[in-house]
């Protein structure tokens, strides 16, 4: 097709949306919301990751040795953490540095320790747990290594943050889903309205030689330009939003840096990104919306 | 060329509107078909268009079996008619010039083409002036006009005008018709007029079509009245 003839297309769509003011605003409106939920979910999710990443980063089993182990046991045993993919950090604590970290830990009660006849403290090692999901198998497999005594893991803080990221998964993508569909309705009613002002122009088309493409375009034109101004508009309100939220948590407060609260993206680092997937889902939605209307009222 | 063999068409409403038509109308032609409401006449159109395809039998327009012609290819040989309605058919929201251009744009012709080519099928029709004007400004004789033109502006070997004089001015619709012959004799255009005006028919004259009960009862040359004034 000319680019002239294109242009014409792309214009008679643009003015649709005009003409036809009210629906084109109500499926502007719930597309907007539905990309700024979109957009806001999938920061959180990002933004959880990292956290989530954090407090994994944080998160050690002690590993205690038997009492009466071997060096040779002892290089047998690191060995076998240092192999396990599941594992990064590992880190021995002899005796002597158990009782001098647990000394630096009584503070003003340190000197009660100078009463012990010998070292209580065993030998241990310190691992990291790469996914959290993993926590339980990993620690029941490091029980059965031979020399380990026993493990100490922080099961309960794990199992919450792992059901709090699943079930913030599958409720959001719930949410998600529905938006994406009344998304659609909305839409494809807007264009099924704009198809029905447009009837007689339509039959006279179709009478004249238009083909179903010539027909189409200019509707695909009307969805999809309001799915990239919803995108847009919705874009600008996430980033208002975010960096209220960003702002928050990124002040120097210890109390929210204890919690992984740290090492945030900052909006301007994913703005364009976000503005894209935007605009690109915004259009998506848009296109999806017309392909039901046009196919279902528009027979050439 | 047009061209029907054995063509019947058979509704799912159990009605036959037409019954075993055989007709053979040659370039260059000027036809009217009569016939009164219900006759089939509009089942005809039809089927010149390719709105719909006989339930048995063959339509041949340029050499083409029409029911062959799947998806795109319908809109290109629409393109290649010309079609005059009883209701004009304008769009109402563009102006004379773009209702014209309209069509040289579903044919994908350049901008410089539809600047040339429009003024040049208004002047035609003799309505060049009236080219910024609205349908609902002009008159009925007007509209058809505008119709007339928009029909030419793709210069087409066959115009299809049905009932073109039946929503007009019956002292118009005269000037209607003698556009349409002086574009069959000025351009070779074949033109297949669809009407139930028996006097309009008697005056001009020419080949004339009767169908009835979607049978052709008739199909002669008769003399016209403006050829004996």
């Amino acid at each position: 097709m000319r680019t002239s003839n294109a242009t014409y297309l792309v214009k008679k769509g643009i003015s649709s949306v005009w003409k036809n003011f009210l629906m084109s605003f109500a499926s502007f409106s719930i597309l907007m919301v539905s990309l700024l939920l979109v957009s806001c979910a999938l920061l959180l999710m990002m933004n959880v990751n990292t956290i989530m990443g954090n407090i994994e980063d944080t998160n050690e089993i002690t590993v205690y040795l038997e009492e009466n182990v071997t060096d040779e046991q002892v290089e047998h045993i690191k060995s076998v953490l240092e192999k396990n993919d599941d594992l990064t950090d590992v880190q021995y604590v002899s005796k002597e540095q158990a009782l001098e970290d647990f000394r630096n830990d009584m503070a003003e009660y340190s000197e009660l320790l100078d009463y012990l006849e010998e070292n209580p403290m065993p030998e241990a090692f310190l691992v990291r747990v790469k996914d959290l999901t993993k926590i339980r198998a990993v620690d029941k497999a490091l029980n059965q290594i031979d020399g380990v005594e026993k493990t100490k893991a922080p099961y309960d803080f794990a199992s919450v943050l792992t059901h709090i990221r699943n079930t913030f998964s599958l409720i959001g993508g719930a949410v998600l889903l529905a938006l994406i569909v009344v998304s659609i309705v909305i839409v494809s009613n807007t264009i099924r309205t704009s198809v029905f002002a447009r009837r007689n122009e339509i039959n006279i088309m179709r009478y004249v030689g238009a083909t179903s493409g010539f027909i189409k375009t200019p509707f695909f034109v009307e969805g999809m330009f309001i799915g990239v101004l919803a995108g847009a508009a919705a874009w600008g309100l996430t980033w208002l939003v975010y960096d209220s939220v960003f702002s928050l948590f990124s002040a120097d407060l210890t109390l929210w840096q204890m919690f992984g609260f740290y090492g945030l993206t900052p909006f301007e680092d994913i703005m364009w990104l976000v503005l894209a997937v935007n605009c690109a889902a915004g259009a998506l939605l848009g296109a999806v919306g017309t392909v039901i209307s046009t196919g279902k009222y528009i027979k050439v | 060329m047009v061209e029907l063999k054995n063509v019947n068409v058979h509704y799912s409403s159990g009605v036959d509107a037409l019954q075993d038509i055989n007709l053979r109308i040659n370039d260059g032609e000027f036809v009217f078909i009569v016939g009164g409401s219900g006759a089939g006449k509009s089942t005809l159109v039809k089927l010149l268009m390719r709105e719909i395809t006989p339930t048995t039998g063959r339509v041949f327009v340029n050499g083409k079996n029409l029911a062959k012609l799947k998806g795109n290819q319908v809109a290109k040989f629409r393109r290649s008619i010309g079609m005059v309605f009883q209701d004009f058919r304008l769009i109402q929201e563009l102006n004379v010039y773009e209702n014209v251009a309209f069509v040289l744009r579903i044919a994908d012709q350049s901008s410089r083409f539809i600047k040339q080519r429009v003024p040049y099928v208004l002047n035609l029709v003799d309505l060049a002036h009236k080219a910024r004007s609205k349908p609902r400004e002009l008159s009925g004789g007007e509209q058809q006009r505008v119709a007339i033109a928009r029909a030419l502006a793709n210069d087409p070997g066959l115009i299809i005008a049905d009932e073109p004089t039946g929503n007009i001015d019956p002292r118009l619709s005269y000037e209607i018709v003698e556009l349409l012959r002086d574009i069959n004799r000025s351009a070779g255009t074949t033109i297949i007029m669809v009407t139930h005006e028996h006097d309009l028919v008697k005056h001009f004259g020419g080949r004339i079509i009767n169908i009835d009960s979607g049978s052709i009862t008739f199909d002669d040359i008769i003399g016209g009245q403006d050829e004996d004034e």
